[in-house]
C-alpha cells in the first residue's frame, strides 16, 4: 500500500491573526466612512485686523475647522446626488431612503463586525451594501469607484473564509 | 407682512415710498435705493423659480444666522413639478412649515397676499416679465442676472423698479463680496497698489465635460402644452434654455456678465466700444457661441484702458476664472474663488512692505528669480518676476450670501442696494453688444443710445 503524504499542516493562530486583521480592516473602513458623512467643515469667524482693527467688510481668517454633528449629514454626496437624480434607472424615492439610510447602515455594520457581532451575517450585509454602492457607480460610469468597491469584495469573501478562525464574536455561527 | 397690526404692510409702503420714487426720478438717480420702515417684522417671500440657481440661492439664504426669524418663505412657484415640490420640501425642512406652490405666477400674485419680496431664479427671458409683475404687485424683487434676455426687458425693469418704488435688486453678487469690496476700496482705490491700470484680463474657462447638455428622467418630463404655454418648444430647451438664442445670451450672459459688471464696476465708467468674436466651435449644433472672445476699450480719468474678455465652454485649462486688473505698479487677480486670487507688485514699484505689516496684504513667498541662466532664458527680454500678495482675508460665506443678506437689510431700511436695477444696467448695457459684434464682426461704438433706460 502506497504512503499517503501529510495533510497540509494549518496554523490556527496565524489564521485566527488573519481573520481578525480582515475584521478590523473592514470594521474601521465602514465605520469611519459612516461617521465621515457627519462630518462638515466650519469656517473662521475672526474678523482680520486692518492698522490694528478688525476690519469692516467682513474679511475673516481663513482657517476652516472640520467638525462632526448630525446637521451635517450628507449620505450620498452632492456631486453624485445629482448625477443620479438624471438617472432613468434611478427612482427618486429610492434615492432619497438610500441617501438617509447609507450613513447609518455603514456605522451598525462597522460596528457589528468590530464587535464580532453575527460576523458572517454581517460581513455578507456589508457585501450587499457594497454592490448596491457599485450598481449607483455603473449607472454614472464611474469605473474606478467600481474597481475600488471590487477589492473591498475580495476583502470581504476573504474574511468569511476564516470565519471559522474569527474569535471573540457573539452569535458566531451567525 | 400678513400680520394686521403690522405698520409694514404692502399699502402702507407704497404710501411711504411714492414720495421717493418721485424724487429719483426727478433726480435721474435709481429711485430707490433702501426701503423705508418695518426693521423689525419678517419679511414674506416668494421664491420664483427653485431650478439649479434658485436651489444654489437658497442654500446661500439657509446659512444666514437666525433666517427662520427674519424671513417666512411663504410660496414657490415653478412651472416643473420636480423642482417646485423639491423646493416647497427644501422650505419645509428650514421653516417648518410648507409653502404655497404655484405653477403660475399670476395665480400666486393673485392669490398670495401679504408678500413682501420675490427672488426671481427663471431662466434669463423670463426675468423682465417676472420681475416687473412683481414689482408692479408691490413686492421687492432681487433678481438674478443678466436682467434680461435683451436690453430692452432690461430697460423696462430699471423703468418698473423706479415707477413702482420697489426695491429691485440684481445678482451680481460679487457687488456684495467683501474681497471685491475691499479690493476696490482700499487697494485699488485706496492705497493705489496697480498705480495707472492700462489692461483688465478677464477668463472664465470651462470644460467641454462641464458644458454638456443638461439631461432628464423622461418620466419628470413636463406635458408640452404647459412647456409651450412658458415659452419652451420641448423639454431639452427647458433644460437648456442657456444655448438658445430666444432664451437667453449665452456664454458672454451667463457667465461673462459677472466679470464684465467688475471690469466696469471697478473702472468706474462703460466701455466707449466693444469688438468680439465667436465661434460654435465644439457644439456646433447650438445656438449661441461656444467661445466668445471680446475687446473693450475705456476712456478714464487716468487714460485709456483695454479689456479683454473670454468665455471658452471647451477647455478649462488656463486657470478658470478670475479678473485681472493689470497697472503700473502692481496686478490684481481677483476671482470669487481664493485660488484664483493674487495680487504683484511691479518691481518698479515702492514697497508695500508698510501694507504687509499693517494688515493690508499678506506676501506669498518669495518668487524664483528671473533670468537665471536657464538654456531658453534671453536675460535681456525678461522682465524681474513679481513679487506675489494675498488678500488679508477671506469670505467665509457662500458666495451669493452677502448679496442676499444686503438686499434684506435695504428692504428693512438697514441698508442701501448694491447693485439696485439702474446701477446694473448701466454696468450689464455694453454685454448686450458682444453677441452682436460677433455676429455681424464689426466694432460698435457705445454711444448713449446703446448704454442708455
Amino acid at each position: 500500500m502506497k504512503d499517503q503524504p501529510d495533510p497540509p499542516k494549518t496554523d490556527p493562530l496565524a489564521l485566527t491573526y488573519g481573520a481578525w486583521l480582515l475584521r478590523l480592516w473592514l470594521a474601521v473602513r465602514a465605520l469611519q466612512t459612516g461617521i465621515e458623512k457627519y462630518a462638515g467643515t466650519t469656517a473662521s469667524e475672526a474678523a482680520v485686523e486692518i492698522d490694528g482693527a478688525p476690519n469692516e467688510y467682513g474679511l475673516t481668517a481663513d482657517a476652516t475647522e472640520k467638525s462632526y454633528s448630525l446637521d451635517n449629514y450628507h449620505g450620498v454626496p452632492e456631486t453624485l446626488m445629482g448625477k443620479f437624480e438624471g438617472e432613468p434607472l434611478m427612482a427618486g424615492w429610492a434615492l432619497s431612503v438610500y441617501d438617509k439610510v447609507l450613513g447609518p447602515a455603514l456605522i451598525i455594520l462597522g460596528l457589528t463586525i468590530l464587535l464580532g457581532v453575527l460576523p458572517r451575517t454581517s460581513l455578507f450585509l456589508l457585501g450587499l451594501l457594497y454592490v448596491s454602492l457599485t450598481w449607483g457607480l455603473i449607472l454614472i460610469n464611474q469605473n474606478d469607484g467600481v474597481a475600488w468597491l471590487a477589492a473591498h469584495m475580495i476583502l470581504i469573501v476573504m474574511a468569511l473564509r476564516l470565519a471559522p478562525h474569527n474569535r471573540l464574536c457573539l452569535f458566531r455561527k451567525w | 407682512m400678513s400680520d394686521a397690526n403690522s405698520t409694514m404692510n404692502r399699502r402702507g409702503f407704497l404710501g411711504r415710498t411714492a414720495g421717493a420714487a418721485g424724487a429719483g426720478l426727478v433726480l435721474g438717480v435709481p429711485a430707490i435705493a433702501r426701503a423705508a420702515d418695518g426693521a423689525n417684522d419678517k419679511i414674506h417671500v416668494a421664491v420664483v423659480g427653485f431650478g439649479k440657481q434658485g436651489r444654489v440661492l437658497f442654500e446661500a439664504l439657509s446659512n444666514i444666522p437666525d433666517v427662520t426669524d427674519k424671513l417666512h418663505f411663504q410660496a414657490v412657484c415653478d412651472i416643473w413639478d420636480y423642482n417646485r415640490k423639491g423646493g416647497m420640501a427644501k422650505v419645509r425642512a428650514l421653516q417648518g412649515s410648507l409653502p404655497e406652490g404655484y405653477v403660475d405666477i399670476d395665480e400666486m400674485l393673485a392669490k398670495e397676499s401679504g408678500l413682501d419680496a420675490a427672488i426671481v431664479a427663471t431662466p434669463d427671458f423670463w426675468h423682465a416679465p417676472h420681475t416687473v409683475k412683481c414689482l408692479e404687485a408691490g413686492l421687492h424683487v432681487y433678481c438674478e442676472k443678466m436682467m434680461s434676455n435683451t436690453i430692452d426687458g432690461a430697460r423696462e425693469m430699471v423703468r418698473a423698479a423706479e415707477r413702482s418704488g420697489k426695491l429691485c435688486q440684481i445678482g451680481h453678487q460679487r457687488r456684495s463680496n467683501p474681497r471685491y469690496r475691499y479690493t476696490l476700496e482700499q487697494l485699488i482705490r485706496g492705497q493705489e497698489i496697480c498705480g495707472q491700470i492700462v489692461n483688465i484680463n478677464g477668463q472664465w474657462n470651462r470644460s467641454v465635460a462641464a458644458s454638456q447638455d443638461i439631461q432628464f428622467k423622461p418620466s419628470l418630463k413636463i406635458d408640452d402644452p404647459v412647456l409651450r404655454k412658458y415659452g419652451y418648444e420641448n423639454m431639452h430647451q427647458f433644460m437648456n434654455w442657456r444655448t438658445y438664442r430666444d432664451l437667453s445670451g449665452g456664454p458672454i450672459s451667463d457667465l461673462g456678465a459677472h466679470q464684465i459688471d467688475i471690469f466696469n464696476w471697478f473702472l468706474g465708467t462703460s466701455p466707449k466700444s466693444v469688438f468680439a468674436s465667436g465661434g460654435n466651435d465644439f457644439f456646433k449644433e447650438r445656438e449661441h457661441f461656444d467661445n466668445v472672445m471680446a475687446i473693450f476699450d475705456y476712456d478714464t480719468p487716468q487714460g485709456g484702458v483695454r479689456a479683454f474678455y473670454q468665455v471658452l465652454t471647451t477647455t478649462s485649462a488656463g486657470g478658470g476664472y478670475y479678473e485681472s486688473f493689470m497697472g503700473s505698479e502692481g496686478t490684481v487677480d481677483i476671482s470669487e474663488r481664493a485660488a484664483f486670487t493674487r495680487i504683484y507688485r511691479e518691481s518698479s514699484a515702492p514697497s508695500w512692505d508698510d501694507l504687509v505689516r499693517r494688515g493690508y496684504l499678506r506676501k506669498q513667498a518669495a518668487a524664483p528669480p528671473a533670468g537665471g541662466g536657464g538654456a531658453d532664458a534671453i536675460a535681456s527680454y525678461e522682465s524681474a518676476a513679481p513679487e506675489a500678495y494675498q488678500l488679508p482675508g477671506e469670505l467665509n460665506k457662500p458666495p451669493h450670501q452677502p448679496h442676499l443678506e444686503n438686499f434684506f437689510a435695504a428692504v428693512r431700511g438697514e441698508e442701501k442696494l448694491n447693485c439696485d436695477a439702474r446701477h446694473a444696467f448701466e454696468s450689464e448695457a455694453p454685454i448686450y453688444w458682444v453677441n452682436p459684434s460677433a455676429l455681424d464682426k464689426t466694432l460698435i461704438h457705445l454711444t448713449d443710445e446703446h448704454l442708455s433706460v
